[in-house]
């Protein structure tokens, strides 16, 4: 079963459509990043999973329930770090996560959980006092009460500083070898690259690729730069290199051979020239970043 | 169901800040003063005194408390993003609703029924007598009467999505209610004259009409169950069943019940 499968799901405001025709399927133990610039529809993608909004058309389930119809019972197996939340500025954080236990009907110690968000020594003060950072800790360690089947993060490093970025994806990693599926949204593409095992980039609303980040690359036609040094240019037959499959273009950059091709015609390339009669000293891969690959798929817009 | 918890959280955060304890202690005060002056204008006053007695800074004091607990609920929570927090965990918007109300319910009980004990107390002690009976009732009733406003100023909070509506529309209420209501019989008789439909005075499903504010209700239940009164338009021997204490009190239940049952299943079928 899959954890998230999204059928048709649509949404629209009045003229504007938010999420378009969308079709997404989420598996049980993965760790899926959604991609997209501001504004793209992640969020509202997002909050028509916890039924804040709901479908114009479409639907959605988690875990073969409707999240409409059935929204208190998904929520039960869900672990939720939403975007554009406020904690609760009288209560203290040991409150909050009593407050998320008793709401989950689970048991523990309030305090392990501070303690694994790292924000145990401030667990009795009123969380109005928190930075953002801490905030932030704080609904996340809301979130993995009652050990949830699914991770569902809006924007999850909002607030968090370098340091705070590298435990939270330390935890989503470790909620992930426990065995949850981990759903989260961001336009910071290094986070997604760290840790997804696959990423979908959303684009006005449309889902433009689903992949892994080794296959958006090769999938990309921006694709590879490679540089080979070798021994003798003039044994480099420009032609028989640019009839390679999967290679875009080939000229002489200063000393060296330039190359651009897809991520996968590398090794072709680098058999064409050892048949051609020229030896490789070197070589460097430049892959295109996340970012290029990105701004590729979103048509420029971020 | 686990709004249970939402109503202890609420109860927690409404009682924390030392401002609004003291707010709440003031109007539990009200009644405590009540309770001291009381016996000095009636020698051995009993219980039931003391409602005919509270009537005039009851019908004043527990609708602005009512309304201030409840107007804010969920439009501020809405607007802040703290609803968003609380329906991320496994709850329901009824459970949202239903456990909010009932925490600030609570907050209204504790200074309802504290008051009134308090107050009973003083009446009874030195010359006076207490009757736990007449007090649970006097209790009751009062926290009906307050309970109908947190249910308006809750159905105001569901319906709108901004805080400064939701101000509005509570400030209209009080107005219109509290301050207003009582000068409201002459025009309403005249407008009324001028139809055609009335000669001298109301006639009774006029005075109905009139008789459904809260206000109008909780008089009428005190004045015939604590005072004993059966004179009058409403309570007198001619007048029809519909004008008594106990249609008033079902009226009063509707109060509490209708405004939030309303603002709740607009809430339900709107987007946050």
């Amino acid at each position: 079963m899959a954890a998230i499968e999204a059928q048709n799901l649509t949404k629209r405001y009045g003229t504007l459509t938010a999420v378009d025709r969308v079709d997404l399927s989420v598996e049980e133990g993965e760790i899926f990043g959604f991609l997209g610039p501001n504004g793209a529809g992640k969020s509202t993608m997002i909050n028509m999973l916890l039924d804040f909004a709901r479908p114009t058309d479409g639907q959605v389930e988690v875990f073969g329930m409707d999240c409409q119809r059935q929204s208190v019972a998904v929520r039960e197996r869900m672990g939720v770090l939403p975007e554009g939340y406020e904690v609760y500025g009288p209560l203290t954080g040991r409150q909050h996560i009593q407050f998320a236990m008793e709401s989950k009907r689970a048991d523990g110690d309030p305090m392990d959980i501070l303690d694994r968000v790292g924000i145990a020594d401030a667990a009795d003060r009123p969380a109005g006092d928190y930075s953002k950072g801490m905030a932030q800790r704080l609904v996340l360690g809301m979130a993995l009460v009652g050990e949830p089947d699914l991770l569902l993060l809006d924007e999850p490093t909002t607030g968090l500083d370098p340091n705070g970025a590298k435990a939270m994806r330390e935890i989503l990693t470790a909620e992930n070898e426990r065995g949850a599926t981990i759903f989260f949204s961001s336009h910071i593409l290094e986070q997604v690259e760290a840790i997804c095992d696959r990423v979908g980039i959303l684009s006005d609303g449309e889902v433009v690729a689903v992949d892994t980040i080794q296959g958006l690359r090769s999938a990309a036609k921006s694709g590879t730069k490679l540089l080979i040094a070798v021994d003798d240019l003039d044994a480099v037959d420009l032609d028989t290199i640019e009839a390679v499959d999967g290679v875009d273009s080939a000229w002489i950059d200063d000393d060296r051979l330039a190359v651009n091709c897809t991520s996968a015609a590398k090794i072709d390339v680098l058999v064409a020239l050892n048949d051609g009669g020229a030896d490789v000293l070197d070589f460097t891969v430049e892959e295109p970043s996340l970012e290029d690959l990105f701004v590729e798929y979103t048509g420029g817009r971020s | 169901m686990v709004w249970q918890a939402i109503a202890r959280k609420e109860l927690r955060g409404l009682l924390k800040p030392r401002r609004r304890r003291a707010g709440l202690a003031l109007v539990a005060l009200v009644f405590v003063l009540g309770g001291y002056l009381l016996p000095l204008n009636v020698s051995s006053p009993e219980t039931a005194d003391l409602a005919p007695y509270m009537t005039g800074a009851v019908t004043l004091v527990l609708p602005l408390l009512g309304l201030l607990l409840g107007y804010k609920t969920i439009v501020s929570e809405r607007e802040s993003g703290r609803l968003l927090l609380l329906l991320s965990l496994p709850h329901s918007r009824l459970e949202a609703v239903f456990g909010k109300f009932l925490g600030r319910g609570g907050v209204l009980a504790l200074v309802v029924a504290s008051g009134i004990v308090l107050a009973s107390a003083l009446v009874a002690y030195p010359f006076g007598s207490l009757q736990p009976g007449v007090m649970a009732a006097y209790v009751l009733v009062t926290l009906l009467y307050g309970l109908a406003f947190v249910s308006i100023g809750m159905g105001i909070s569901t319906l709108t999505s901004s805080s400064q509506r939701a101000t509005a529309g509570t400030f209209g209420v009080f107005f219109v209610f509290v301050v207003l209501w009582s000068e409201l019989k002459v025009p309403f008789r005249i407008a009324l004259d001028y139809l055609g439909l009335a000669s001298d005075g109301l006639p009774n499903w006029a005075l109905f009409v009139y008789g459904l504010e809260p206000g109008m209700c909780y008089q009428r239940i005190v004045q015939a169950f604590f005072a004993g009164s059966d004179q009058g338009s409403y309570l007198g021997a001619d007048a029809p069943f519909y004008l008594g204490e106990w249609v008033a009190l079902i009226v009063l239940v509707c109060w509490v019940i209708v405004p939030v049952t309303a603002g709740y299943r607009r809430f339900e079928v709107t987007d946050l």
